[in-house]
Protein backbone atom coordinates (compact mmCIF):
# COMPACT_ATOMS: atom_id res chain seq x y z
CA UNK A 1 0.00 0.00 0.00
CA UNK A 2 2.80 2.36 0.94
CA UNK A 3 4.40 1.77 -2.45
CA UNK A 4 1.17 2.45 -4.30
CA UNK A 5 0.32 5.72 -2.61
CA UNK A 6 3.16 7.88 -4.05
CA UNK A 7 2.47 6.49 -7.55
CA UNK A 8 -1.16 7.54 -7.19
CA UNK A 9 -0.11 10.98 -6.05
CA UNK A 10 2.10 11.42 -9.08
CA UNK A 11 -0.96 10.71 -11.26
CA UNK A 12 -2.56 13.75 -9.66
CA UNK A 13 -0.83 16.10 -12.10
CA UNK A 14 -2.70 19.05 -13.52
CA UNK A 15 -5.18 18.47 -16.31
CA UNK A 16 -4.11 18.73 -19.95
CA UNK A 17 -5.18 21.91 -21.73
CA UNK A 18 -7.89 20.20 -23.82
CA UNK A 19 -9.63 18.90 -20.75
CA UNK A 20 -9.48 22.26 -19.02
CA UNK A 21 -11.09 23.87 -22.08
CA UNK A 22 -13.84 21.27 -22.27
CA UNK A 23 -14.60 21.48 -18.58
CA UNK A 24 -14.47 25.27 -18.65
CA UNK A 25 -16.82 25.43 -21.62
CA UNK A 26 -19.25 23.08 -19.94
CA UNK A 27 -19.15 24.99 -16.65
CA UNK A 28 -19.97 28.23 -18.47
CA UNK A 29 -22.78 26.45 -20.35
CA UNK A 30 -24.30 25.26 -17.05
CA UNK A 31 -23.86 28.50 -15.13
CA UNK A 32 -24.76 31.07 -17.78
CA UNK A 33 -28.56 30.53 -17.89
CA UNK A 34 -28.65 30.51 -14.08
CA UNK A 35 -26.68 33.73 -13.88
CA UNK A 36 -28.81 35.41 -16.53
CA UNK A 37 -31.98 34.42 -14.70
CA UNK A 38 -30.64 35.84 -11.45
CA UNK A 39 -29.51 38.97 -13.26
CA UNK A 40 -32.96 39.40 -14.83
CA UNK A 41 -34.68 38.93 -11.50
CA UNK A 42 -32.92 41.92 -9.90
CA UNK A 43 -32.89 44.16 -12.97
CA UNK A 44 -35.05 47.31 -13.04
CA UNK A 45 -37.60 47.13 -15.87
CA UNK A 46 -35.88 50.02 -17.70
CA UNK A 47 -32.80 47.84 -18.23
CA UNK A 48 -34.68 45.06 -20.07
CA UNK A 49 -34.27 46.06 -23.69
CA UNK A 50 -31.08 48.09 -23.81
CA UNK A 51 -28.38 47.41 -26.41
CA UNK A 52 -25.87 46.21 -25.34
CA UNK A 53 -27.67 44.22 -22.63
CA UNK A 54 -27.10 45.13 -18.98
CA UNK A 55 -24.75 42.42 -17.68
CA UNK A 56 -25.25 43.51 -14.11
CA UNK A 57 -27.80 46.11 -13.03
CA UNK A 58 -26.43 49.34 -11.57
CA UNK A 59 -29.41 49.60 -9.21
CA UNK A 60 -30.55 46.06 -8.24
CA UNK A 61 -34.16 45.83 -7.10
CA UNK A 62 -36.45 43.33 -5.41
CA UNK A 63 -39.71 44.63 -6.90
CA UNK A 64 -40.00 41.63 -9.23
CA UNK A 65 -39.84 39.23 -6.29
CA UNK A 66 -42.66 41.10 -4.61
CA UNK A 67 -44.78 41.09 -7.78
CA UNK A 68 -44.08 37.42 -8.50
CA UNK A 69 -45.01 36.30 -4.99
CA UNK A 70 -48.07 38.49 -4.44
CA UNK A 71 -49.48 39.80 -7.74
CA UNK A 72 -48.97 36.50 -9.56
CA UNK A 73 -49.88 34.36 -6.51
CA UNK A 74 -46.42 32.81 -6.41
CA UNK A 75 -46.60 32.62 -2.62
CA UNK A 76 -49.83 30.58 -2.76
CA UNK A 77 -48.15 28.26 -5.26
CA UNK A 78 -45.12 27.98 -3.00
CA UNK A 79 -47.25 27.04 0.02
CA UNK A 80 -49.27 24.53 -2.02
CA UNK A 81 -46.08 23.04 -3.40
CA UNK A 82 -44.66 22.66 0.10
CA UNK A 83 -47.82 21.02 1.50
CA UNK A 84 -48.26 18.68 -1.44
CA UNK A 85 -44.61 17.72 -1.95
CA UNK A 86 -43.95 17.12 1.76
CA UNK A 87 -47.09 15.03 2.27
CA UNK A 88 -46.48 12.96 -0.85
CA UNK A 89 -42.83 12.47 0.13
CA UNK A 90 -43.69 11.19 3.62
CA UNK A 91 -46.37 8.86 2.27
CA UNK A 92 -44.16 7.60 -0.54
CA UNK A 93 -41.15 6.99 1.72
CA UNK A 94 -43.30 5.19 4.30
CA UNK A 95 -45.27 2.99 1.93
CA UNK A 96 -42.25 2.47 -0.31
CA UNK A 97 -40.08 1.33 2.61
CA UNK A 98 -42.74 -1.16 3.74
CA UNK A 99 -42.93 -2.69 0.28
CA UNK A 100 -39.19 -2.62 -0.35
CA UNK A 101 -38.53 -4.49 2.90
CA UNK A 102 -40.98 -7.20 1.99
CA UNK A 103 -39.47 -7.53 -1.50
CA UNK A 104 -35.89 -7.57 -0.24
CA UNK A 105 -36.25 -9.90 2.76
CA UNK A 106 -39.15 -12.18 1.82
CA UNK A 107 -38.85 -12.03 -1.97
CA UNK A 108 -42.58 -11.34 -2.07
CA UNK A 109 -44.16 -11.98 -5.46
CA UNK A 110 -40.81 -12.99 -6.96
CA UNK A 111 -39.43 -10.76 -9.69
CA UNK A 112 -42.88 -10.08 -11.12
CA UNK A 113 -44.03 -7.79 -8.36
CA UNK A 114 -40.84 -5.74 -8.29
CA UNK A 115 -40.81 -5.38 -12.08
CA UNK A 116 -44.47 -4.43 -12.01
CA UNK A 117 -43.60 -1.54 -9.69
CA UNK A 118 -40.62 -0.60 -11.84
CA UNK A 119 -42.75 -0.55 -14.99
CA UNK A 120 -44.86 2.20 -13.40
CA UNK A 121 -41.81 4.44 -13.61
CA UNK A 122 -41.77 4.15 -17.39
CA UNK A 123 -45.46 4.68 -18.12
CA UNK A 124 -45.95 7.87 -20.11
CA UNK A 125 -47.76 10.28 -17.75
CA UNK A 126 -50.15 11.33 -20.50
CA UNK A 127 -51.62 7.80 -20.49
CA UNK A 128 -52.39 7.99 -16.77
CA UNK A 129 -53.34 11.60 -16.35
CA UNK A 130 -56.25 11.68 -18.82
CA UNK A 131 -58.30 8.99 -17.06
CA UNK A 132 -57.21 10.22 -13.62
CA UNK A 133 -58.56 13.62 -14.58
CA UNK A 134 -61.93 12.10 -15.51
CA UNK A 135 -62.03 9.98 -12.33
CA UNK A 136 -61.02 12.92 -10.10
CA UNK A 137 -63.78 15.08 -11.56
CA UNK A 138 -66.25 12.31 -10.78
CA UNK A 139 -65.20 11.81 -7.15
CA UNK A 140 -64.46 15.43 -6.26
CA UNK A 141 -60.68 15.15 -6.04
CA UNK A 142 -60.03 17.52 -8.95
CA UNK A 143 -58.12 20.64 -7.86
CA UNK A 144 -57.69 19.41 -4.27
CA UNK A 145 -54.50 19.00 -2.28
CA UNK A 146 -55.36 15.40 -1.43
CA UNK A 147 -55.88 14.53 -5.08
CA UNK A 148 -52.45 15.74 -6.09
CA UNK A 149 -50.80 14.25 -2.98
CA UNK A 150 -52.18 10.81 -3.90
CA UNK A 151 -51.12 11.20 -7.53
CA UNK A 152 -47.60 12.23 -6.50
CA UNK A 153 -47.34 9.39 -3.99
CA UNK A 154 -48.01 6.88 -6.75
CA UNK A 155 -45.77 8.78 -9.14
CA UNK A 156 -42.79 8.59 -6.75
CA UNK A 157 -43.42 5.06 -5.42
CA UNK A 158 -41.23 3.27 -8.01
CA UNK A 159 -38.26 5.43 -6.96
CA UNK A 160 -38.86 4.92 -3.23
CA UNK A 161 -39.47 1.19 -3.56
CA UNK A 162 -36.48 0.48 -5.79
CA UNK A 163 -34.04 2.69 -3.92
CA UNK A 164 -35.02 1.09 -0.61
CA UNK A 165 -35.08 -2.37 -2.17
CA UNK A 166 -31.44 -1.95 -3.16
CA UNK A 167 -30.64 -0.50 0.25
CA UNK A 168 -32.16 -3.39 2.22
CA UNK A 169 -30.45 -5.86 -0.11
CA UNK A 170 -27.11 -4.29 0.74
CA UNK A 171 -27.78 -4.51 4.51
CA UNK A 172 -26.76 -7.62 6.49
CA UNK A 173 -29.71 -9.69 7.72
CA UNK A 174 -28.01 -10.85 10.90
CA UNK A 175 -29.45 -8.17 13.22
CA UNK A 176 -33.03 -8.88 12.21
CA UNK A 177 -32.45 -12.63 12.42
CA UNK A 178 -31.08 -12.20 15.93
CA UNK A 179 -34.15 -10.19 16.87
CA UNK A 180 -36.44 -12.90 15.49
CA UNK A 181 -34.57 -15.61 17.39
CA UNK A 182 -34.98 -13.56 20.53
CA UNK A 183 -38.73 -13.65 20.09
CA UNK A 184 -39.49 -10.41 18.28
CA UNK A 185 -42.39 -10.51 15.87
CA UNK A 186 -41.57 -9.87 12.23
CA UNK A 187 -43.01 -6.39 12.56
CA UNK A 188 -40.73 -5.62 15.51
CA UNK A 189 -37.71 -6.95 13.61
CA UNK A 190 -38.63 -4.61 10.79
CA UNK A 191 -39.70 -1.51 12.67
CA UNK A 192 -37.28 -1.56 15.59
CA UNK A 193 -34.22 -3.14 13.97
CA UNK A 194 -34.21 -2.73 10.19
CA UNK A 195 -35.78 0.72 9.86
CA UNK A 196 -33.37 2.52 12.23
CA UNK A 197 -30.44 0.88 10.42
CA UNK A 198 -31.86 1.91 7.03
CA UNK A 199 -32.59 5.49 8.10
CA UNK A 200 -29.89 7.09 5.88
CA UNK A 201 -31.28 5.27 2.86
CA UNK A 202 -34.84 6.29 3.69
CA UNK A 203 -33.79 9.92 3.99
CA UNK A 204 -32.01 9.77 0.62
CA UNK A 205 -35.03 8.18 -1.05
CA UNK A 206 -37.27 10.82 0.49
CA UNK A 207 -35.05 13.63 -0.79
CA UNK A 208 -35.33 12.36 -4.37
CA UNK A 209 -39.07 11.85 -4.03
CA UNK A 210 -39.39 15.41 -2.77
CA UNK A 211 -37.37 16.86 -5.65
CA UNK A 212 -39.47 14.88 -8.13
CA UNK A 213 -42.70 16.29 -6.64
CA UNK A 214 -41.34 19.81 -6.29
CA UNK A 215 -40.31 20.02 -9.96
CA UNK A 216 -43.31 18.13 -11.42
CA UNK A 217 -45.46 20.08 -13.86
CA UNK A 218 -47.62 17.84 -16.02
CA UNK A 219 -49.88 16.28 -13.35
CA UNK A 220 -50.25 19.62 -11.60
CA UNK A 221 -51.18 21.34 -14.86
CA UNK A 222 -54.03 18.94 -15.53
CA UNK A 223 -55.23 17.95 -12.06
CA UNK A 224 -55.31 21.41 -10.46
CA UNK A 225 -56.74 24.78 -11.24
CA UNK A 226 -57.31 27.73 -8.91
CA UNK A 227 -57.02 26.12 -5.48
CA UNK A 228 -54.31 23.46 -5.32
CA UNK A 229 -52.03 24.82 -8.04
CA UNK A 230 -48.31 24.26 -7.42
CA UNK A 231 -45.36 26.54 -8.04
CA UNK A 232 -44.36 25.25 -11.51
CA UNK A 233 -47.87 25.88 -12.85
CA UNK A 234 -47.66 29.57 -11.91
CA UNK A 235 -45.22 29.98 -14.81
CA UNK A 236 -48.14 29.68 -17.23
CA UNK A 237 -48.78 33.36 -16.52
CA UNK A 238 -45.50 34.31 -18.19
CA UNK A 239 -45.71 32.33 -21.43
CA UNK A 240 -44.67 34.47 -24.36
CA UNK A 241 -44.02 37.41 -22.00
CA UNK A 242 -46.94 39.35 -23.46
CA UNK A 243 -46.80 41.60 -20.42
CA UNK A 244 -42.98 41.80 -20.48
CA UNK A 245 -42.85 40.12 -17.03
CA UNK A 246 -39.25 39.00 -17.54
CA UNK A 247 -38.24 40.00 -14.03
CA UNK A 248 -41.26 38.36 -12.37
CA UNK A 249 -40.68 35.08 -14.22
CA UNK A 250 -36.98 35.10 -13.31
CA UNK A 251 -37.68 35.99 -9.68
CA UNK A 252 -40.21 33.19 -9.28
CA UNK A 253 -37.79 30.76 -10.92
CA UNK A 254 -35.04 31.70 -8.46
CA UNK A 255 -37.40 31.30 -5.50
CA UNK A 256 -38.50 27.89 -6.65
CA UNK A 257 -35.15 26.41 -7.59
CA UNK A 258 -33.33 27.22 -4.36
CA UNK A 259 -34.93 24.48 -2.17
CA UNK A 260 -34.58 21.65 -4.65
CA UNK A 261 -31.00 22.52 -5.59
CA UNK A 262 -30.00 22.82 -1.93
CA UNK A 263 -31.49 19.40 -1.13
CA UNK A 264 -30.05 17.83 -4.25
CA UNK A 265 -26.52 19.04 -3.65
CA UNK A 266 -26.72 17.93 0.00
CA UNK A 267 -27.81 14.45 -1.08
CA UNK A 268 -25.37 14.17 -3.98
CA UNK A 269 -23.63 11.16 -2.41
CA UNK A 270 -26.78 9.19 -3.19
CA UNK A 271 -27.35 10.78 -6.60
CA UNK A 272 -26.36 7.79 -8.73
CA UNK A 273 -28.68 5.49 -6.81
CA UNK A 274 -31.45 8.06 -7.05
CA UNK A 275 -31.11 8.47 -10.80
CA UNK A 276 -30.93 4.75 -11.54
CA UNK A 277 -33.55 3.63 -8.98
CA UNK A 278 -30.87 1.89 -6.95
CA UNK A 279 -29.64 -0.23 -9.87
CA UNK A 280 -26.16 1.31 -9.68
CA UNK A 281 -24.28 1.89 -6.47
CA UNK A 282 -22.51 5.25 -6.64
CA UNK B 1 -26.63 0.25 19.67
CA UNK B 2 -30.36 0.62 19.84
CA UNK B 3 -31.42 -2.77 18.40
CA UNK B 4 -29.36 -4.79 20.83
CA UNK B 5 -30.76 -2.68 23.64
CA UNK B 6 -34.23 -3.50 22.40
CA UNK B 7 -33.45 -7.18 22.32
CA UNK B 8 -31.97 -7.03 25.80
CA UNK B 9 -35.11 -5.36 27.08
CA UNK B 10 -37.25 -8.03 25.46
CA UNK B 11 -35.07 -10.75 26.93
CA UNK B 12 -35.33 -9.19 30.36
CA UNK B 13 -39.10 -9.39 30.05
CA UNK B 14 -38.73 -13.18 29.92
CA UNK B 15 -40.46 -15.39 27.41
CA UNK B 16 -41.87 -13.74 24.29
CA UNK B 17 -45.28 -12.22 25.10
CA UNK B 18 -48.25 -14.21 23.87
CA UNK B 19 -49.72 -12.66 20.79
CA UNK B 20 -53.38 -12.06 20.19
CA UNK B 21 -55.08 -13.95 17.37
CA UNK B 22 -54.95 -10.87 15.19
CA UNK B 23 -51.25 -10.34 15.82
CA UNK B 24 -50.56 -13.97 14.96
CA UNK B 25 -52.51 -13.65 11.75
CA UNK B 26 -50.66 -10.41 10.94
CA UNK B 27 -47.31 -12.03 11.64
CA UNK B 28 -48.11 -14.95 9.35
CA UNK B 29 -49.12 -12.73 6.47
CA UNK B 30 -46.51 -10.11 7.29
CA UNK B 31 -44.87 -9.93 3.86
CA UNK B 32 -48.20 -9.41 2.10
CA UNK B 33 -49.38 -6.78 4.56
CA UNK B 34 -46.22 -4.79 3.90
CA UNK B 35 -46.74 -4.66 0.16
CA UNK B 36 -50.50 -4.08 0.43
CA UNK B 37 -50.56 -0.26 0.76
CA UNK B 38 -48.26 0.29 -2.23
CA UNK B 39 -50.03 -2.28 -4.38
CA UNK B 40 -53.46 -0.91 -3.53
CA UNK B 41 -52.38 2.66 -4.31
CA UNK B 42 -50.89 1.67 -7.65
CA UNK B 43 -54.00 -0.36 -8.47
CA UNK B 44 -56.28 2.54 -7.60
CA UNK B 45 -54.37 5.35 -9.26
CA UNK B 46 -52.58 3.68 -12.13
CA UNK B 47 -54.06 0.33 -13.14
CA UNK B 48 -57.71 1.30 -12.67
CA UNK B 49 -57.24 4.57 -14.64
CA UNK B 50 -55.48 2.64 -17.39
CA UNK B 51 -58.36 0.17 -17.68
CA UNK B 52 -60.85 3.01 -17.48
CA UNK B 53 -59.05 4.79 -20.32
CA UNK B 54 -59.15 1.59 -22.35
CA UNK B 55 -62.93 1.67 -22.01
CA UNK B 56 -63.04 5.38 -22.82
CA UNK B 57 -61.02 4.85 -25.99
CA UNK B 58 -63.73 2.56 -27.41
CA UNK B 59 -66.70 4.81 -26.61
CA UNK B 60 -67.62 8.37 -27.38
CA UNK B 61 -66.30 10.56 -24.54
CA UNK B 62 -66.15 14.02 -25.93
CA UNK B 63 -67.08 17.30 -24.30
CA UNK B 64 -68.31 18.48 -27.70
CA UNK B 65 -70.42 15.42 -28.61
CA UNK B 66 -73.00 14.27 -26.02
CA UNK B 67 -73.56 10.62 -25.05
CA UNK B 68 -71.21 7.69 -24.47
CA UNK B 69 -72.06 5.38 -27.38
CA UNK B 70 -69.75 2.49 -28.31
CA UNK B 71 -67.83 3.52 -31.42
CA UNK B 72 -65.45 0.60 -31.96
CA UNK B 73 -62.09 1.57 -33.38
CA UNK B 74 -63.18 5.00 -34.58
CA UNK B 75 -61.13 6.88 -31.97
CA UNK B 76 -58.02 4.95 -32.94
CA UNK B 77 -58.69 5.62 -36.63
CA UNK B 78 -58.94 9.34 -35.94
CA UNK B 79 -55.50 9.32 -34.36
CA UNK B 80 -53.83 7.06 -36.91
CA UNK B 81 -55.14 9.07 -39.87
CA UNK B 82 -54.40 12.44 -38.30
CA UNK B 83 -51.31 13.85 -40.07
CA UNK B 84 -50.53 15.96 -36.99
CA UNK B 85 -50.38 12.79 -34.87
CA UNK B 86 -47.95 11.13 -37.23
CA UNK B 87 -45.88 14.32 -37.41
CA UNK B 88 -45.75 14.58 -33.63
CA UNK B 89 -44.60 10.98 -33.24
CA UNK B 90 -41.88 11.53 -35.83
CA UNK B 91 -40.77 14.73 -34.15
CA UNK B 92 -40.71 12.97 -30.76
CA UNK B 93 -38.39 10.33 -32.20
CA UNK B 94 -36.12 12.90 -33.84
CA UNK B 95 -35.93 15.33 -30.94
CA UNK B 96 -35.39 12.66 -28.29
CA UNK B 97 -32.90 10.76 -30.46
CA UNK B 98 -30.77 13.81 -31.21
CA UNK B 99 -30.95 15.19 -27.66
CA UNK B 100 -30.03 11.88 -26.06
CA UNK B 101 -27.16 11.35 -28.51
CA UNK B 102 -25.68 14.77 -27.77
CA UNK B 103 -26.18 14.30 -24.03
CA UNK B 104 -24.45 10.94 -24.21
CA UNK B 105 -21.36 12.16 -26.07
CA UNK B 106 -21.04 15.35 -24.05
CA UNK B 107 -21.71 13.53 -20.78
CA UNK B 108 -19.09 10.92 -21.58
CA UNK B 109 -16.50 13.56 -22.50
CA UNK B 110 -17.09 15.51 -19.29
CA UNK B 111 -17.07 12.30 -17.25
CA UNK B 112 -13.68 11.37 -18.77
CA UNK B 113 -12.22 14.72 -17.68
CA UNK B 114 -13.54 14.21 -14.16
CA UNK B 115 -12.33 10.65 -13.46
CA UNK B 116 -9.01 11.57 -11.93
CA UNK B 117 -9.09 13.81 -8.91
CA UNK B 118 -7.75 17.34 -9.21
CA UNK B 119 -8.03 20.47 -7.05
CA UNK B 120 -11.59 21.86 -7.13
CA UNK B 121 -13.17 18.64 -8.40
CA UNK B 122 -15.72 18.51 -5.58
CA UNK B 123 -16.96 22.04 -6.20
CA UNK B 124 -17.17 21.51 -9.96
CA UNK B 125 -19.07 18.28 -9.36
CA UNK B 126 -21.64 20.11 -7.23
CA UNK B 127 -22.11 22.77 -9.91
CA UNK B 128 -22.44 20.32 -12.79
CA UNK B 129 -25.31 18.38 -11.20
CA UNK B 130 -27.43 21.46 -10.46
CA UNK B 131 -29.61 21.24 -13.63
CA UNK B 132 -30.93 17.86 -12.46
CA UNK B 133 -32.77 19.50 -9.57
CA UNK B 134 -34.56 22.20 -11.54
CA UNK B 135 -38.08 21.93 -12.85
CA UNK B 136 -38.11 21.57 -16.66
CA UNK B 137 -40.57 24.45 -16.66
CA UNK B 138 -37.90 26.71 -15.20
CA UNK B 139 -35.29 25.37 -17.62
CA UNK B 140 -37.61 26.33 -20.48
CA UNK B 141 -38.15 29.70 -18.87
CA UNK B 142 -34.41 30.30 -18.44
CA UNK B 143 -33.63 29.52 -22.07
CA UNK B 144 -36.53 31.64 -23.24
CA UNK B 145 -35.05 34.55 -21.32
CA UNK B 146 -31.72 33.97 -23.06
CA UNK B 147 -32.97 33.31 -26.57
CA UNK B 148 -36.20 35.19 -27.18
CA UNK B 149 -36.06 38.34 -29.23
CA UNK B 150 -35.82 41.20 -28.48
CA UNK B 151 -35.03 40.61 -24.82
CA UNK B 152 -32.55 37.73 -24.91
CA UNK B 153 -28.85 38.58 -25.15
CA UNK B 154 -27.91 35.60 -27.33
CA UNK B 155 -28.20 37.31 -30.70
CA UNK B 156 -26.22 40.29 -29.38
CA UNK B 157 -23.44 38.00 -28.12
CA UNK B 158 -23.33 36.12 -31.43
CA UNK B 159 -23.21 39.41 -33.34
CA UNK B 160 -20.20 40.50 -31.28
CA UNK B 161 -18.46 37.15 -31.65
CA UNK B 162 -19.05 36.72 -35.38
CA UNK B 163 -18.59 40.34 -36.33
CA UNK B 164 -21.80 40.45 -38.35
CA UNK B 165 -25.44 41.15 -37.52
CA UNK B 166 -27.23 38.02 -36.22
CA UNK B 167 -31.03 38.11 -36.08
CA UNK B 168 -32.18 34.58 -35.38
CA UNK B 169 -35.78 33.99 -34.31
CA UNK B 170 -34.92 31.22 -31.86
CA UNK B 171 -38.53 30.54 -30.91
CA UNK B 172 -40.22 31.16 -34.25
CA UNK B 173 -38.05 30.04 -37.20
CA UNK B 174 -37.22 26.57 -38.38
CA UNK B 175 -34.80 24.98 -37.69
CA UNK B 176 -33.84 27.25 -34.79
CA UNK B 177 -36.84 26.37 -32.63
CA UNK B 178 -35.84 22.71 -32.69
CA UNK B 179 -32.28 23.69 -31.84
CA UNK B 180 -33.55 25.78 -28.93
CA UNK B 181 -35.58 22.85 -27.56
CA UNK B 182 -32.61 20.52 -27.94
CA UNK B 183 -30.28 22.99 -26.20
CA UNK B 184 -32.66 23.22 -23.25
CA UNK B 185 -32.89 19.43 -23.02
CA UNK B 186 -29.13 19.00 -23.36
CA UNK B 187 -28.55 21.60 -20.65
CA UNK B 188 -30.81 19.83 -18.22
CA UNK B 189 -29.96 16.19 -18.87
CA UNK B 190 -26.28 16.00 -19.87
CA UNK B 191 -25.50 15.88 -16.12
CA UNK B 192 -27.64 12.74 -15.91
CA UNK B 193 -25.41 10.94 -18.42
CA UNK B 194 -22.32 12.43 -16.85
CA UNK B 195 -23.15 11.26 -13.33
CA UNK B 196 -23.99 7.68 -14.33
CA UNK B 197 -21.06 7.31 -16.72
CA UNK B 198 -18.68 8.75 -14.14
CA UNK B 199 -19.86 6.15 -11.64
CA UNK B 200 -19.13 3.50 -14.27
CA UNK B 201 -15.70 4.93 -15.07
CA UNK B 202 -14.57 5.12 -11.46
CA UNK B 203 -15.56 1.47 -11.00
CA UNK B 204 -13.02 0.33 -13.63
CA UNK B 205 -9.94 -1.01 -11.80
CA UNK B 206 -7.09 1.48 -12.37
CA UNK B 207 -4.47 -1.30 -12.57
CA UNK B 208 -5.89 -2.23 -15.98
CA UNK B 209 -4.73 1.13 -17.29
CA UNK B 210 -1.39 0.83 -15.51
CA UNK B 211 -0.82 -2.55 -17.15
CA UNK B 212 -1.81 -1.13 -20.53
CA UNK B 213 0.57 1.78 -20.06
CA UNK B 214 3.43 -0.64 -19.33
CA UNK B 215 2.56 -2.51 -22.53
CA UNK B 216 2.92 0.72 -24.49
CA UNK B 217 -0.76 1.04 -25.36
CA UNK B 218 -1.74 4.61 -26.21
CA UNK B 219 -4.68 6.43 -24.63
CA UNK B 220 -6.99 5.93 -27.60
CA UNK B 221 -6.37 2.18 -27.73
CA UNK B 222 -6.87 1.93 -23.98
CA UNK B 223 -10.20 3.69 -24.37
CA UNK B 224 -11.38 1.15 -26.97
CA UNK B 225 -9.94 -1.91 -25.29
CA UNK B 226 -10.62 -1.17 -21.61
CA UNK B 227 -13.03 1.72 -21.07
CA UNK B 228 -15.73 0.92 -23.62
CA UNK B 229 -16.20 -2.78 -22.79
CA UNK B 230 -16.27 -2.09 -19.05
CA UNK B 231 -18.63 0.82 -19.44
CA UNK B 232 -21.03 -1.00 -21.78
CA UNK B 233 -23.74 -2.01 -19.29
CA UNK B 234 -23.67 1.42 -17.69
CA UNK B 235 -24.00 3.12 -21.07
CA UNK B 236 -27.00 0.98 -21.93
CA UNK B 237 -28.61 1.79 -18.61
CA UNK B 238 -28.04 5.53 -18.94
CA UNK B 239 -29.30 5.58 -22.53
CA UNK B 240 -32.41 3.57 -21.72
CA UNK B 241 -33.43 5.63 -18.72
CA UNK B 242 -32.81 8.88 -20.55
CA UNK B 243 -34.56 7.81 -23.74
CA UNK B 244 -37.67 6.73 -21.87
CA UNK B 245 -37.86 10.15 -20.25
CA UNK B 246 -36.97 12.07 -23.40
CA UNK B 247 -39.87 10.66 -25.39
CA UNK B 248 -42.27 12.27 -22.90
CA UNK B 249 -40.91 15.75 -23.68
CA UNK B 250 -43.66 18.21 -22.82
CA UNK B 251 -42.78 20.85 -20.22
CA UNK B 252 -40.14 22.79 -22.12
CA UNK B 253 -42.32 22.83 -25.24
CA UNK B 254 -45.29 24.05 -23.25
CA UNK B 255 -43.25 26.98 -21.94
CA UNK B 256 -40.94 27.76 -24.88
CA UNK B 257 -43.00 27.35 -28.05
CA UNK B 258 -46.50 26.28 -27.00
CA UNK B 259 -46.32 23.68 -29.77
CA UNK B 260 -46.08 26.45 -32.33
CA UNK B 261 -45.75 28.09 -34.67
CA UNK B 262 -48.79 26.13 -35.86
CA UNK B 263 -48.14 22.52 -34.96
CA UNK B 264 -44.44 22.59 -35.77
CA UNK B 265 -43.22 21.67 -32.31
CA UNK B 266 -45.91 19.15 -31.34
CA UNK B 267 -44.42 16.11 -29.66
CA UNK B 268 -46.52 13.02 -28.91
CA UNK B 269 -47.29 14.16 -25.37
CA UNK B 270 -48.07 17.68 -26.49
CA UNK B 271 -50.34 16.47 -29.27
CA UNK B 272 -52.31 14.23 -26.91
CA UNK B 273 -52.54 17.06 -24.40
CA UNK B 274 -54.03 19.47 -26.94
CA UNK B 275 -56.45 16.89 -28.31
CA UNK B 276 -57.63 16.03 -24.80
CA UNK B 277 -57.49 19.34 -22.97
CA UNK B 278 -57.85 22.15 -25.46
CA UNK B 279 -60.11 20.44 -28.02
CA UNK B 280 -61.75 18.16 -25.40
CA UNK B 281 -61.81 15.08 -27.66
CA UNK B 282 -61.10 12.96 -24.60
CA UNK B 283 -61.77 9.57 -26.13
CA UNK B 284 -59.54 10.35 -29.11
CA UNK B 285 -56.78 11.42 -26.73
CA UNK B 286 -57.07 8.25 -24.63
CA UNK B 287 -56.97 6.11 -27.77
CA UNK B 288 -53.83 7.97 -28.84
CA UNK B 289 -52.26 7.62 -25.42
CA UNK B 290 -52.84 3.86 -25.55
CA UNK B 291 -51.02 3.70 -28.87
CA UNK B 292 -48.20 5.75 -27.36
CA UNK B 293 -48.18 3.45 -24.34
CA UNK B 294 -47.72 0.45 -26.61
CA UNK B 295 -44.76 2.14 -28.31
CA UNK B 296 -43.21 2.84 -24.93
CA UNK B 297 -43.87 -0.70 -23.70
CA UNK B 298 -42.04 -2.03 -26.74
CA UNK B 299 -38.98 0.06 -25.91
CA UNK B 300 -39.17 -0.98 -22.26
CA UNK B 301 -39.35 -4.70 -23.01
CA UNK B 302 -36.61 -4.46 -25.61
CA UNK B 303 -34.19 -2.36 -23.58
CA UNK B 304 -34.97 -2.67 -19.87
CA UNK B 305 -35.25 -6.46 -19.80
CA UNK B 306 -31.95 -6.90 -21.59
CA UNK B 307 -30.40 -4.26 -19.40
CA UNK B 308 -31.37 -5.89 -16.14
CA UNK B 309 -29.99 -9.19 -17.34
CA UNK B 310 -26.63 -7.54 -17.91
CA UNK B 311 -26.69 -5.68 -14.62
CA UNK B 312 -27.61 -8.02 -11.75
CA UNK B 313 -29.42 -6.02 -9.12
Amino acid sequence: MAAVAPARRRKRRSLPIGRILLLGFFLVFVLWPLYWMFNTSIKPSDDYLTVPPVWFPAAPTLVHYEAALFTYRGLDGLINSLIISLSATVLSALIGTLMAYSLARYNTGGRHLSFWVLSQRFLPPIGIVLPVFLIYRGVGLYDTHIGLILAYTVFTLPVSVWMMFAYFRGMPKSMEEAALVDGCTRWEAFWRVAVPLAAPGIVAAAVFAFIACWTEFFFALILTSRTAFTLPTVFRAFIGFQGAQYGEAAALAIVSLVPSIALGVLAQRHLVRGLTLGAVRG
Amino acid sequence: MQPTATIRRLKAAGAPPRLSAFAQWADRHFKWLLVAPAVLLILALSIYPLLFSLVVSFINYDFQVPGHAFVGLKNFERVVFDPVARWSLLLTAWLSGISVAIEFVLGLLVALTMVRSFPGRGVIMSILIVPLFISPVIVGQAWTLLLQRPFGPTNYILTQLLGQEVTIGWMTERPWLYISLIIADVWQWTPFMFVILLAGLTAIPPNLYEAAELDGVNAWQAFWAITLPHLGPMMLLALTFRLLDAIRMFDTIFIMTGGGPGTQTYTASYYLYTVGFTQFHLSQATAGSWLFLIFTALIVTLLVRRLLKVEPV
